[in-house]
């Protein structure tokens, strides 16, 4: 006999796990959340028979915040710190492709300084955020070291963030035609001692995490997406990397950098929560590695303003010695109320949790017409559905944490 | 070079001691950091952070440099920047004249610094602290009185000041901000 899931069973699909039978009658509905299950507020009801999940609903929506609608009331630059809210700890990666859509529809390119910059803090972000997944992972599955440890560690990252853009996390860094600043002259010295650092220390993490047989128990196994279903299901990231599908927004599409840095992305064949955990660590190495290139091409190439000319070439002078001075792209107050010629352009970058999609129409006012968001969480909650059955009450955690749900980017 | 993408494989776990090798080393890294714990928890408000210049913390008006152009109330994201109208007395001419002023509310500034980037002539800048406790929420909301002087910081009248610096050896370490300056 196999799960039912939705009226499908669960071996028609293709999926594995515990073989039960459905058993109306005794079957117990258990709501979990939405009082932070996690890293933050949803809810999954589930229904288990016995010890093992047979349906499991997830009910997402209670940070909804109208985003894509409030962004039609704002003038195009306010819309970066509002979109900055969906995941303040990777700032950066969300709102870097919403400035790329204006940049295609104003038909300009950042100049190369801008871009190193962006990926810079874009990979900064991506390790912080990781960090984070991976303590909401350690204390999910009841390993809080791993929770204390990546949550110091994440603050050397932070540390690099407020370093380069003035913010811990919100750093509103990326503008249309650039970025805000440049970085600080130690922030060369720093950003390497902090890769240094990682490097030695991530072996540490392994040790007492991955390859803990205590840690491992629990995720080996668990989970499992087969790369039929994760394509089928449509899941982004981490995920679907972790189920052997070769996709990341970086590979597919280059923007900014990365089409000059030289970084691997990688891959695992095995699908389940452990495969979706060493994605995550082996891609913190690459992202050290990215750090490093791009703060290399920073330091050798001359300190000019990361904007693009149309927004620096009539800029008082004032606007330069601040630059000289601070390293601070000051803007021009034409910002406020930039006009976008009508158009529409799509964008996409990967953030930590996988690639976010922007489709942006402009109908040459100084706000949006519409601003569409396809972000990863909303496209992996998914997988509560498909494929927590079959599984025990106790792996949900696993699940959860493996898959780094996170609802406020979810829900927008 | 663009990006490539690795398959890889998960470490394998094979032979009747790999798990418990694996213990054992998950256990001398704990008691590795039981015997030589890395802490830099910050002892506030007996300490505090000495920013760094550039960091994004209150913002205060220099009203000799201010021109009244609004682009900061403009270009406010978060509707926290203002103009009000003050009659003022015309310096030329004598006469009382209509002039518009910026002020901030600290209730929904979000720090973006959006301002004082746009600000034509550096008339408004960041102070680096953010630790200012208010009793009410109408406090929050600065007259133009206020916003023309920074605010007063009282941790750094009381605490020690501190610098994290990040080390190849520990992440983050805790220096007495005297010994960064020094270097
Ligand atoms: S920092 Fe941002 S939110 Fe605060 S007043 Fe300036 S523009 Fe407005
Ligand atoms: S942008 Fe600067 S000069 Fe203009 S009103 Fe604001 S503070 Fe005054």
């Amino acid at each position: 006999m196999s799960v039912w899931v939705y009226g499908e069973q669960k071996s028609e699909l293709g999926l594995e796990g515990t073989i039960t039978r459905k058993l109306e009658e005794d079957l117990y509905e258990v709501f979990i959340g939405p009082q932070h299950p996690g890293s933050g507020h949803m809810r999954i009801i589930i229904r288990i028979d016995g010890d093992i999940i047979v349906e499991a609903d997830p009910d997402m929506g209670y940070v909804h915040r109208t985003m894509e609608k409030l962004s039609e009331g704002r003038e195009w630059i306010k819309n970066v710190p509002l979109f900055e809210r969906m995941a303040i700890h990777d700032a950066c990666n969300v709102t870097v492709s919403y400035v790329m859509a204006l940049e295609r529809i104003l038909g300009i390119e950042p100049p190369p300084r801008a871009k190193y910059l962006r990926t810079l803090l874009c990979e900064i972000n991506r390790i912080a955020a990781h960090l984070y997944g991976f303590g909401i992972f350690g204390v999910f599955i009841g390993h809080s070291t791993m929770y204390m440890w990546s949550f110091a560690d994440r603050e050397v990252m932070v540390e690099l963030a407020e370093k380069l853009t003035g913010a811990r996390l919100t750093h509103s860094y990326p503008i249309p035609g650039g970025a805000r600043r440049d970085m600080p002259q130690d922030f060369p010295q720093a950003a390497r001692k902090a890769v240094r650092y990682f490097r030695r220390r991530l072996d540490e993490y392994r040790k007492i995490f991955l390859d803990n047989p205590v840690t491992r128990k629990r995720l080996e196994g668990v989970g499992i997406i087969p790369k039929k279903i994760a394509a089928e299901l449509g899941v982004v990231g981490p995920v679907a990397r972790a189920s052997g599908i070769k996709y990341d927004a970086r590979l597919a599409e280059p923007y900014d950098a990365y089409d000059e840095v030289e970084f691997e992305v990688p891959v695992y064949e095995e699908g389940d929560a452990l495969a979706r955990a060493w994605v995550k660590f082996e891609e913190i190495k690459q992202s050290l590695r990215i750090i490093e290139q791009a703060v290399d091409w920073l330091e050798k190439h001359p300190r000019e303003a990361p904007i693009h000319e149309r927004f620096w070439a009539k800029a008082p002078p004032l606007w330069k010695k601040v630059f000289e001075a601070e390293g601070r792209v000051k803007l021009l107050p034409l910002m406020a109320n930039l006009k976008l010629p009508p158009g529409r352009a799509m964008a996409r970058s990967e953030t930590a949790r996988g690639e976010i999609v922007y489709y942006v129409e402009s109908d040459g006012k100084t706000t949006p017409y519409r601003v569409r968001i396809v972000s990863p969480s909303a496209r992996n909650a998914i997988v509560f559905k498909y494929i927590a059955p079959g599984y025990k009450v106790m792996d949900l955690p696993t699940i959860y944490g493996s898959i780094d749900y996170f609802p406020p980017e979810a829900d927008r | 070079m663009p990006a490539k993408p690795v398959v890889k494989r998960l470490p394998a776990r094979k032979g009747l001691f790999a798990g418990f090798k694996g213990n054992v080393d998950a256990i001398t890294i704990g008691l590795k950091y039981l015997v030589d714990p890395k802490r830099f928890t910050l002892i506030y408000p007996n300490e505090y952070i000495k920013l760094d210049p550039g960091y994004r913390g209150f913002i205060v008006l220099d009203p000799k440099k201010c021109i009244h152009c609004s682009s900061c109330a403009r270009i406010c994201p978060a509707a926290a920047m203002r103009m009000i109208k003050r009659m003022e007395e015309d310096p030329k001419t004598g006469k009382p004249k209509m002039k518009l002023w910026p002020v901030i509310n600290y209730q929904r500034c979000i720090f973006c610094g959006y301002c004082v980037d746009v600000c034509p002539t550096e008339a408004l800048y960041t102070v680096p602290y953010h630790d200012i406790v208010y009793e009410n929420m109408a406090e929050m909301d600065w007259s133009l009185e206020t916003f023309v002087k920074p605010p007063e910081h009282p941790t750094a009248k009381e605490g020690i000041p501190v610098k994290y610096i990040v080390d190849e050896e520990k992440g983050l370490v805790k220096v007495r901000a005297e010994e960064v300056e020094e270097k």
